[in-house]
Formats: structure tokens, C-alpha cells, sequence
């Protein structure tokens, strides 16, 4: 147990002391500031011109008097910009932008049976604010359905507003895309700090410190103690990104939007700790096949061959989690919920929507936790065995032979 | 006793790697480890020292089966290794807590080695800086820093420049003083020559031949006639019929069968009034042994 921790402990402290490990720390650190702060550029960028034409005037133009006088009407209604209306031409009204007089300008014009909104202004990405169009549009509507003798509950009637939902044959909690987001970070977690193992496993062989080192401790001692080193340098890194998510939360976003985002995302204190056990759980699955990976390469470049097969693996337990968060009933779910390479990126997200009984995740937790136990029986025996193997390539044959040796 | 191998067997599939071996370290000295690329050495040494597990036989130290957990070994393997990209001071640090040192204890043997193998201006550093003679003397450090009873040497000299061959040497020395049991592997038999008292030469995963040195020796009848004059000697060695091995300068290393052609031959020299530098019967080096055994 001494070595062990000593093995962690060294294993954790040359992770951190990397440059690449700070640098995309850092990286990642600096992402999240910006993400949280979307809203914020968002606005800066937004080519919605109802934020830029706050407080500014507007002149509106209906040379073929299409509104019948009625444009007026516009500056009862609550909008952030003044409206002027004047006849005038594109370059009258191009001029007054130019001297400063109007920020924007619209010539209403009849096309055939359509209408057209001409709108001009200096900036080349802006749009012509929405709610704007959507009043001008209703004004005209309006207009038009009186003149046939209508009121405005009649009218109504007529052209009701259409809306959409959706719902799912499962009653399902939770924003899916929310969820779906946190499973993808929660994959990358999970795979940067699996095949981390197996890259310093790899640079201990290829430096040849690996026979010095495996009569110093046992192959299991190695094994474990690298597993928990980098296993706890990756979880101390998600603690200060997490970290730097909620002190960026708090500073940057709208408090009520950040409410928003935290209700759909349903984290309970309970599913926050059944995250935190499948985290652990799944990494050390990915991390005991990549310490196989990582014993049975005698070169650098050969890395990235060798991590190939486990690499899929990861994919294929991924996307079964992410078409079952999709689709969470049927056939798929089940086999998902229970299949060890993707229950890890699936079965909190099962208990965030509200899919998952308390049985199935007992049971899941059973078959991942006796996987891990066979799956790092055999890693080690071949880790043993591989790792004072220089020279030969080896394949999946050679591999079954070390496990099967003394 | 201390260190008994007996009948050791390891298969590689079916390659024969090590074949009934046996030795004994019944007491502190270098024990000499000699074969060709390939005969069994490293796996003997692995076996010994409990990293792979052996098919047939027993190794026990101080009469006990050799596990890693108790036994108190140090091993500098051939393959050359160090963290690169990790500070000197914090690698031999890490091996020293596995090998079940204190921090303090081990900071303190850090100290004392690094002063005695002159690299203590190279601890703050990382291993990827240092030469590859530092590096080398660094993961000897690593053998020896914990103090151990036995220590096994894979070609402790190798890459190494003369000042800190001499170095080695001298430490190697000092670890027998202290009553270490040393195991030594390596291809310079001058060196193996100069430490050993008994000696393993392995062929094909076999021993053969083994035992004290100097008894080995005195089996072997002389077989070399070395002399330094200070004139031409090549008519008088054609004339009693011997075999030149090495000329140069006047000074001749010639094959010899029995003692008395040797003397016929310094007689025959002062008779002609050759001036005699050096002169010197021979009986065969290791180095001619080991390629008589070896078939070299």
C-alpha cells in the first residue's frame, strides 16, 4: 500500500509539473471564461439592430400610403427607438443617415401582391430589427381585416398564432441537449485522463526506467499507484475547471438565465455523486486497457497504433451513450444501461431525465465494478509481462500468451 | 551462504533462454556474469532478482526462495534508463521511498552518493539535460542509494569515459569493503579480470564453465610468450619454428605451447647481444578463454 501511494503520488505531481498539463488547463480555463460570457460577446456581434438603434430615431417612409395613415400607431407600442414618419426617397433618407439626423431608415413599397420592407442603414451587418417587421406586419394585417368590418378577437380567430411541442413516448426531466453536453465533457474527461496511463506507461519503457523501476516495486504496485496518480492529477484538474465554471457563472451571466441552465440541467446533490462514481469507475476501465496498450509499445510513434483498438472501444461505448440519451426507451438503453464501456457515459444522464430506476443502477454499477476487477486482472498480468518486452511488435496473439504466462 | 541458484531453468516459448544453472555467492566479492549477446545473462539476472518468475530450480538468498518484497537488492540494468523530463533529485527521491527509504534518510544518502559520483550540481536539473556518462552514473546512484546487500551490475562501465570508469571503480571497491555482494556482468574482460574472484561464462543459455578464476587459470597450460627488445627479433622466432601473434615496435606476443621454448627463445636473444626490455610467459587471458569456451 506504501508503494502504491508513493507511486501515485510521484505519478500525480510529474502530470501536474508538465507544461502541456498547465497550458491546457489554462487553455480550457480561459474557454470557459469566454463561454460563460457568450451572451455578453453575443450582444457585441448581435446584427439584430434593435439593441443598436436604442434610443435612436427611425424614419419611416410609405410613399404609396399602404398604411393609410396609420404609422403613427407605431409609437404607442413600447419600441427602445423613435419613429419618424416622412415621405422621402432611398438617397433622402441615405443622406439624413449619413448627416447623423436618423440612424436607419424604411421605405415601405407594393410589389405585385407583396410588401416590401426597404431597409437602410451604415452598418453592413445589421438586419432589420424583428420586432419592428413583426409590428409593422401586424399593423398592416390589422389595417386590413377592420376594413372588412372585423374586430380584433374575429381577426383572431382567423390567423391564430400556430405553436409546436413535443413530447416523449417516457416522461423525460431535463433539457436533452444540457444533458448531452455534460456527457460529452464528462466522455473527455474520462479519455484524456484513461490515456494518460497509457503515454506514461509508454515513456517509462521507452526510457528504459521500466526495468529498473519493476525491481524496485511490484507490476500490480505500478500499475494501481499510476492508475490513482493520474486518475487524481485529472480530477483536481476537472475541480479547478468546474471551479472556474461556477465563479464565471456567477460573475458573467444573467442570474436568471443561469437558473434556467441549472434547472434543465436537473443535478441533484444525488446524481452530482452518482456523476462523480462513474467518473471514477470509467476511468479506471479506460485507464487499466490503456496501461495494456501503453506495456506492449517499444517506441514512441507506435503510441498511437497501439492505443487504436481501445480508442474505438471508448467511441463505440460513447455514441451508444449519446443514441440512448436521444432515444431513451428500447432495446439500445438496456443493452447501454448495462454494457460496461457505456454505462459511465450514460447511466447519470439516465437518473438526470428521470429513465433510470434505483435497481438498474445498482445493477449497473455491479457489472461495470466486476468488469474493471477482470479487466485489470488481465491488464496486469500482461502489463507484467510486456513491459521488459523490447523490440517485437505485439499483437493480440502474443498478448494471450503473456496472459496465460506465469 | 548467501545467494544459491540451483538448476535454474527458463523457457521462452520453445527457446531454451537459461538452462540448468547453478551458482553460489557464499561470500562479499564480485562474482562475474560473462557470456556472448544473447547466451542468458539478463534473464539469469532477471530471475535473481524476482522480475520474472523461473520455470525450474530455486534461488534463495540467506536460505530463504528470493522475493522482491524482503530482499534488499540493487540493480543497474544494461538498458539505460532515467525519467527525462523529471528533476534528478525528485527520480532518485521516488526510488529510494519504493526501495523503503525515509525521505530524510534517503535525502541523506542523495547527499553522500552524489558528492562521492560528482553530480551534485546536476540534482536541481532534469535528466534530459545531462550527458549521457551523468545519466549513467545517476541511475547507478539508484542501485546503490538504498544501501543494498546484493547488487547486480549490467555493464556498470559502459559509455562511460576513463575519469568516471575510475570513478565506478573506485565505489565498486567500497561496496566490497563494506561486505556487498556484487554481481557483475560485463564485456570487458580486463574489467571482469581485475574485480572477480569466481566467474559464470554462459553460451546458448548454458554454463560453460565456471568457478574461482585463478583456479580456472591454473588449469590452463601457458600459451604466450610476451617480449620488448630493442632490435629485430623475427629470424630467431622463425627459427625455433613459433607462431608471430602480434608485432609491433620490436615488442612480440608469440604462441608458445610449453614454458622451455620461451626460455630457448630469451637465450638465443641475449646471445646475440638483443637487449631485453621485457619478458613474460603467459598463461591464457580470460578474454582467450571465454573465446575458447564461447567458440568465438
Amino acid at each position: 500500500m506504501r508503494d502504491i501511494i508513493t507511486v501515485a503520488k510521484f505519478t500525480m505531481k510529474e502530470m501536474m509539473r508538465r507544461k502541456s498539463f498547465i497550458i491546457t488547463t489554462i487553455i480550457i480555463m480561459i474557454v470557459i471564461v469566454i463561454g460563460f460570457n457568450g451572451p455578453n460577446i453575443a450582444k457585441l456581434f448581435s446584427n439584430d439592430n434593435g439593441e443598436m438603434l436604442q434610443g435612436e430615431k427611425v424614419l419611416i417612409s410609405d410613399n404609396e400610403n399602404l398604411y393609410e395613415g396609420k404609422l403613427n400607431e407605431l409609437n404607442q407600442n413600447d419600441l427602445e427607438y423613435k419613429i419618424e414618419i416622412e415621405n422621402s426617397t432611398a438617397d433622402e433618407i441615405k443622406s439624413k443617415i449619413q448627416n447623423n439626423e436618423i440612424k436607419a431608415g424604411i421605405i415601405i413599397e407594393k410589389q405585385g401582391n407583396d410588401i416590401l420592407f426597404r431597409y437602410i442603414v451604415n452598418d453592413t451587418m445589421a438586419t432589420m430589427p424583428e420586432n419592428l417587421n413583426k409590428e409593422l406586419q401586424k399593423l398592416y394585417t390589422t389595417n386590413q381585416i377592420e376594413k372588412l368590418g372585423l374586430n380584433e378577437q374575429k381577426a383572431k380567430e382567423i390567423l391564430p398564432e400556430f405553436q409546436t411541442s413535443t413530447e416523449q413516448t417516457e416522461e423525460v426531466k431535463g433539457n436533452t441537449v444540457v444533458i448531452m453536453i455534460i456527457s460529452i465533457l464528462l466522455f473527455y474527461a474520462i479519455y484524456f485522463c484513461a490515456y494518460q496511463v497509457s503515454s506514461s506507461i509508454t515513456t517509462e519503457k521507452t526510457s528504459k526506467i521500466m526495468e529498473t523501476l519493476v525491481t524496485s516495486t511490484s507490476p500490480k504496485t505500478i500499475v494501481v499507484g499510476k492508475t490513482l496518480g493520474i486518475g487524481t492529477g485529472g480530477l483536481i484538474q476537472m475541480l479547478i475547471l468546474v471551479l472556474t465554471a461556477v465563479i464565471s457563472a456567477k460573475l458573467f451571466l444573467d442570474p436568471a438565465l443561469l437558473e434556467i441552465v441549472l434547472a434543465s440541467t436537473q443535478v441533484t446533490p444525488f446524481v452530482g455523486v452518482l456523476m462523480f462514481v462513474f467518473f471514477i469507475l470509467g476511468y479506471f476501465l479506460f485507464a487499466t486497457l490503456y496501461a495494456v496498450t501503453g506495456s506492449t509499445v517499444s517506441k514512441p510513434e507506435d503510441i498511437q497504433a497501439a492505443n487504436t483498438p481501445v480508442m474505438l472501444l471508448t467511441i463505440v461505448g460513447f455514441y451508444i451513450g449519446q443514441a440512448v440519451i436521444q432515444t431513451p426507451s428500447g432495446s439500445l438503453a438496456t443493452f447501454g444501461t448495462y454494457f460496461p464501456l457505456s454505462s459511465p457515459f450514460l447511466m447519470p444522464f439516465r437518473v438526470m431525465m428521470g429513465l433510470a430506476t434505483t435497481q438498474e443502477i445498482i445493477l449497473s454499477l455491479v457489472i461495470l465494478v466486476v468488469s474493471i476487477a477482470v479487466i485489470a486482472h488481465i491488464a496486469i498480468k500482461i502489463y507484467s509481462n510486456a513491459i521488459l518486452n523490447y523490440g517485437t511488435k505485439l499483437n493480440i496473439k502474443n498478448l494471450i500468451k503473456m496472459y496465460k504466462t506465469k | 551462504m548467501s545467494l544459491v541458484l540451483k538448476n535454474v531453468s527458463k523457457n521462452f516459448g520453445s527457446k531454451k533462454a537459461v538452462n540448468n544453472i547453478s551458482l553460489t555467492l557464499d561470500k562479499p566479492g564480485v562474482y562475474g556474469l560473462l557470456g556472448t549477446n544473447g547466451a542468458g545473462k539478463t534473464t539469469t539476472i532477471r530471475m535473481l532478482l524476482g522480475i520474472i518468475k523461473k520455470d525450474k530450480g530455486e534461488i534463495t538468498w540467506k536460505g530463504k526462495e528470493v522475493d522482491r518484497k524482503y530482499v534488499n537488492f540493487g540493480y543497474l540494468p544494461e538498458e539505460r534508463g532515467v525519467y527525462p523530463k523529471t528533476i534528478i533529485k525528485n527520480q532518485l527521491l521516488y526510488f529510494a521511498e519504493l526501495k523503503g527509504m525515509k525521505k530524510a534518510e534517503a535525502e541523506k544518502s542523495i547527499k553522500h552518493w552524489a558528492k562521492v559520483l560528482k553530480v551534485e550540481e546536476y540534482l536541481d536539473m532534469t535528466a534530459e539535460k545531462l550527458s549521457k556518462g551523468n545519466q549513467q552514473k545517476i541511475q547507478f546512484m539508484t542501485a546503490i542509494i538504498h544501501n543494498p546487500e546484493l547488487v547486480v551490475l549490467d555493464e556498470p562501465f559502459s559509455g562511460l569515459d576513463p575519469v568516471n570508469t575510475e570513478l565506478i571503480k573506485n565505489v565498486i571497491i567500497d561496496l566490497v569493503k563494506n561486505k556487498k555482494y556484487v554481481i557483475m556482468s560485463a564485456h570487458q574482460m580486463t574489467t571482469i579480470e581485475e574485480f572477480c574472484s569466481d566467474i559464470l561464462i554462459m553460451n546458448r543459455g548454458k554454463a560453460v564453465l565456471q568457478g574461482n578464476l585463478k583456479e580456472i587459470k591454473d588449469t590452463y597450460k601457458v600459451n604466450r610468450v610476451e617480449i620488448d627488445t630493442n632490435k629485430d627479433i623475427n629470424k630467431i622466432i622463425e627459427s625455433l619454428g613459433l607462431e608471430i601473434e602480434i608485432e609491433k615496435n620490436n615488442q612480440y606476443k608469440i604462441k608458445i605451447d610449453n614454458e622451455e621454448v620461451a626460455h630457448e627463445l630469451l637465450d638465443k636473444v641475449i646471445a646475440n647481444k638483443i637487449k631485453v626490455n621485457k619478458f613474460e610467459i603467459q598463461k591464457p587471458t580470460l578474454n582467450d578463454i571465454f573465446i575458447e569456451k564461447v567458440g568465438g
